[in-house]
């Protein structure tokens, strides 16, 4: 039996500026699983962004719930790395910032980056990484402090696409081999059946579920995936149903 | 990036070389129009075309310097002139940042104080000299206040659009690690707003001298600034030249401590 992590519950969360509102989210339930990889489309501007601050806790609905158990890592699109601090500073960033300051957590956060092919750029600085190797590090900065869940917001998508294919796989890699629950946000419909167990697909804004699939893949390898059977049928699936 | 410099292609080598010429080219220029304007003013002086009791002279501003460190005086007025320079810089620097900060700490603050700075930083300050002297009296201290009053709201200004502009993204990472204002504040908009901070610096400088000369102008007893007010009334046009050389060199000088500064500070930033 699987335990839920995250639960959305008839979530509404409405932008009030001098102009007038946005109504970005109405209505909005779903839940997520321990250990499950969910992933998000939905048309630009839907509210898909609006929709992880509230599950980060960065804001509060206008109504409904949002219940979660467990710590979240929040990655954004671009890398974010600061570029005066060297990418083993980087990655503990969030350790400082929670004042997790013990050598064992700094440790974990090297031991990470080692594993994971940036051992031998610890003392370089973001500007001499290249972009895939970069959002590498804002991934296992964000997986430093072992966070229950990963927020994704569109993190492949400032990269070219042969570095976002690579990038793709190392990510859904570490991911699965840290048993992390994701929740990962993208406009790319391959993307989503390449790497997710569950797609939820959202209306345009205001954002609610139109309809969730969960994915029938022996294979969690997003290229092997790819070059599966059942691949284009999915993506003309969601494609069409993006498009209603 | 780092380039083997043994390794580079002749190419590079002629391009280096090329290079180095300009330079060497832009400088023997530029020394040479400063040996050609004084030259010219020398001899204009001399043959006659120019009065130098008005436009003084090249020999007569050597001159006079030299008479001024005889008496001992032209260190004394330097000093005192520097001292109030850097004075009134340092305290409006500091200054002006820990406002600035406190502004992009309270947006309330911000607001309610916003239209304040506005009209301070139109009004010309040498209005309120009378104030001045009556508040501070005729020393040191009234012409440190003139410089504060023109350098600080400069910074004040530069530094908090420097603060406000801080990546909104890297703000909202931070917030997602659970990160506090002072948090923020430290780890992200200070030194983000480090090369805005060294720019704030140049512009200060600046505006130290003409605070402090300013300032020398309406109350002073010592000072470059009161040798030209002092030469100026007596008619002493090669003091006023002097002092006014001098005053070109220290500007310049203090500029170029201000660009080493970023030189040293970048190189550090971004390896
Ligand atoms: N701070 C804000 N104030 C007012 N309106 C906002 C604000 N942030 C977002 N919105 C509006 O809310 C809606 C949803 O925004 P959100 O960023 O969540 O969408 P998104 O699906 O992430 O978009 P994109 O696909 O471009 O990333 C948009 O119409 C946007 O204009
Ligand atoms: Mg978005």
């Amino acid at each position: 039996m699987k335990k839920e992590i995250l639960r959305f519950s008839d979530v509404t969360y409405i932008y009030h500026t001098v102009r007038g509102e946005t109504i970005a989210a109405q209505d909005l339930s779903f839940s997520v699983d321990e250990g499950e990889f969910v992933a998000i489309i939905g048309p630009s501007g839907c509210g898909k962004t609006t929709l992880l601050s509230l599950a980060a806790g960065l804001m509060k609905p206008s109504a409904g719930t949002v219940e979660s158990r467990g710590s979240f890592g929040y990655m954004l699109q671009r890398d974010e790395l600061f570029p005066w601090r060297t990418i083993e500073k980087n990655i503990c960033l969030p350790l400082e910032i929670k004042r997790q300051t013990a050598p064992e957590h700094r440790a974990r956060a090297r031991e990470l980056a080692v594993k994971y092919g940036l051992g031998d750029f610890l003392d370089s600085y973001p500007g001499q990484l290249s972009g895939g190797m970069r959002q590498r590090a804002a991934l296992i900065r964000t997986l430093a402090t072992d966070p229950d869940i990963l927020l994704l917001d569109e993190p492949f998508s400032a990269l070219d696409y042969q570095t976002r294919l690579n990038v793709t796989e190392d990510v859904s890699e570490i991911i699965r081999s840290e048993q992390k629950t994701a929740l990962l946000i993208t406009h790319d419909i391959s993307e989503a059946i390449s790497l997710a167990d569950r797609v939820l697909v959202l209306t345009r804004r205001p954002a609610r579920v139109a309809h969730t699939h969960t994915l029938d893949f022996e294979v969690g390898n997003p290229l092997k995936r790819r070059e599966q059977a059942n691949f284009s049928g999915w993506f003309e699936r969601l494609w069409r149903e993006l498009n209603e | 990036m780092k380039h083997n410099l043994t390794e580079c292609s002749d190419e590079h080598m002629t391009f280096l070389k090329r290079r180095k010429k300009r330079r060497a080219l832009i400088w023997a220029l530029r020394l040479g129009l400063l040996a050609l304007l004084l030259g010219v003013w020398e001899l204009v002086t001399r043959v006659g075309w120019a009065d130098p009791f008005l436009t003084s002279s090249p020999s007569r501003i050597g001159a006079t310097i030299a008479s001024l460190y005889r008496d001992g005086s032209l260190f004394y007025h330097i000093g005192v002139t520097l001292a109030e320079t850097l004075a009134g810089f340092a305290i409006a620097v500091v200054l002006g940042c820990g406002v600035a900060l406190a502004l992009w700490w309270s947006d309330l603050l911000r607001e309610v104080l916003e239209p304040y700075i506005v009209v301070l930083n139109a009004l010309p300050k040498i209005a309120l000299g009378p104030l001045i002297i009556i508040w501070f009296g005729t020393g040191s201290t009234a012409i440190v206040f003139m410089t504060v009053l023109v350098g600080i709201i400069v910074c004040i200004l530069h530094m908090l659009s420097a603060f406000i502009a801080t990546d909104k993204n890297k703000i909202l990472l931070l917030r997602s690690m659970g990160a506090t204002k002072w948090q923020i504040l430290r780890k992200l908009v200070i030194p983000s707003s480090l090369a805005s901070f060294i720019s704030m610096l140049k512009v200060a400088v600046g505006m130290a001298w003409i605070g402090s000369i300013m300032g020398e102008y309406i109350v002073s007893r010592a000072g470059l600034g009161y040798l030209i007010v002092y030469g100026g009334q007596v008619f002493k046009l090669d003091l006023v030249m002097s002092a006014t050389c001098i005053l070109c060199l220290l500007a310049a000088g203090m500029y170029f401590l201000v660009a080493l500064l970023e030189k040293a500070i970048v190189k550090n930033a971004d390896r």
